[in-house]
């Protein structure tokens, strides 16, 4: 059991987030090498790793951590298909950051008793 | 039952005022109270691993566990697997959802063929319903059911569906518990064990009227409320306290004497609370 979250981000949010661990969710556009730009509500630079298998035209999910300039260092992706709702999704980062307390530990939090 | 996690009231109806009697076994007397499990209290709520961590904390050990003040029952959680286990009695899934991680343990049947093996891969998503457990002050989840999420927007949905039940129960949109029916539930109030339907006579108020219509549960809270003793409260009184038509108090009282939790009393449409 952990006490960490890894917050659902996306594109607007990222400044937040300089560091930390945060889970994207996006449409792959462009697949360039070892670099891929995902739409999450606007567009983010992913830095693959040897892992990481993406589509164009599919959903994705980042898990990563974000750079000084905004890119995202990939720790792992997940294929996600055709049929992801980005709406849907997008809103759930909406709402997590307005309940951060049902789904965001602040960083470096540690609750007592672990 | 094990799955349940509950203890069993023994048959011999020994529990007097206080729990626990004389009589019974005491290790079987796992809680004060706390421990009843009432069927009309059973639900399955959806919740983030973050919120079993921060909430669910037992007072003491068997007590019954917490969110947002509402005893937790069932719970539902929705998170990618980040590592698997096998043991010999149960595989252990640590299940992350991005809000937290939590281990889930999946008791696996040793008889039955293929039981034992890992039916998820790793970092693939899956559903779990299960029980909150406590076990040398480390959480995990006791999983009746898991199974492969396979449509990504599952996810979205469940993560909104706990933000939606947190906010219902939190705003009082359910009529859920008060502070006070709360205790009445806790105190274990025995001799009304002998009913299995949870529906009337067992539990407190709040399980009493769990298996009536809103507008029923709306009109009891009212009548619980209002100051009226013995005499009743009057229907119009109750449709101007409730908001409600006279046509929709009517049918709620209908309700409500269907399942012996209120009474009439000066006339027909005059209520008072059945306690007893």
């Amino acid at each position: 059991m952990e006490a960490s979250s890894t917050p659902r981000v996306t594109c607007a949010y990222l400044n937040m987030y300089v560091g930390r661990n945060v889970m994207i969710v996006g449409k792959v556009n462009t697949l360039r090498g070892e670099e891929a730009i995902i739409d999450a509500d606007g567009n983010i630079t992913i830095h693959l790793n040897r892992d990481s298998h993406l589509t164009p035209g599919n959903g994705v999910q980042v898990i990563g951590k974000v750079n000084p300039d905004l890119s995202v260092k990939t720790l792992s992706t997940l294929d996600l298909g055709n049929s992801v709702d980005y709406t849907l999704a997008n809103k759930v980062v909406e709402i997590a950051h307005q309940h951060q307390d049902l789904f965001i530990y602040p960083a470096e939090h540690k609750p007592q008793g672990f | 039952m094990a799955a349940y996690g509950g203890y069993q009231r023994t048959g011999f109806g020994a529990q007097g005022g206080e729990d626990g009697g004389g009589f019974v076994g005491g290790s079987q007397q796992g809680s004060q109270g706390g421990g009843q499990k009432v069927y009309a209290d059973e639900s399955l709520r959806p919740v983030t691993i973050k919120q079993l961590i921060d909430g669910g904390d037992e007072p003491y050990p068997g007590a019954e566990i917490k969110i947002d003040n509402m005893p937790l029952t069932q719970v539902t959680v929705v998170g990618q697997v980040r590592s698997i286990s096998p043991q010999t009695t149960n595989i252990t899934y640590r299940i992350d959802d991005g809000t937290g991680t939590m281990d889930v343990k999946k008791w696996v049947d040793a008889e039955k063929a293929g039981d034992m093996e890992p039916k998820f891969g790793l970092d693939s998503y899956v559903r779990v319903h299960g029980r909150l457990k406590n076990f040398n002050n480390k959480k995990h989840i006791g999983a009746n059911f898991m199974r492969a999420v396979n449509d990504y927007n599952e996810v979205s949905y469940h993560m909104l569906e706990s933000t939606y039940v947190h906010l219902c129960i939190t705003k009082n949109m359910l009529s859920g518990p008060t502070g006070q029916e709360q205790k009445q539930a806790n105190a274990g109030d025995g001799g009304d064990n002998m009913f299995v339907d949870g529906g009337a006579g067992s539990g407190g108020s709040s399980a009493r009227v769990a298996a009536c219509s809103r507008n029923a549960q709306i009109m009891y809270n009212f009548l619980n409320t209002t100051p009226g003793g013995n005499e009743g409260v009057h229907l119009n009184m109750i449709a101007n306290g409730t908001g409600m038509s006279v046509r929709d108090v009517m049918a709620a009282a209908d309700n409500l004497l269907e399942n012996g939790l209120v009474y009439t009393t000066m006339d027909d449409e005059t209520w008072a609370i059945l306690d007893y």
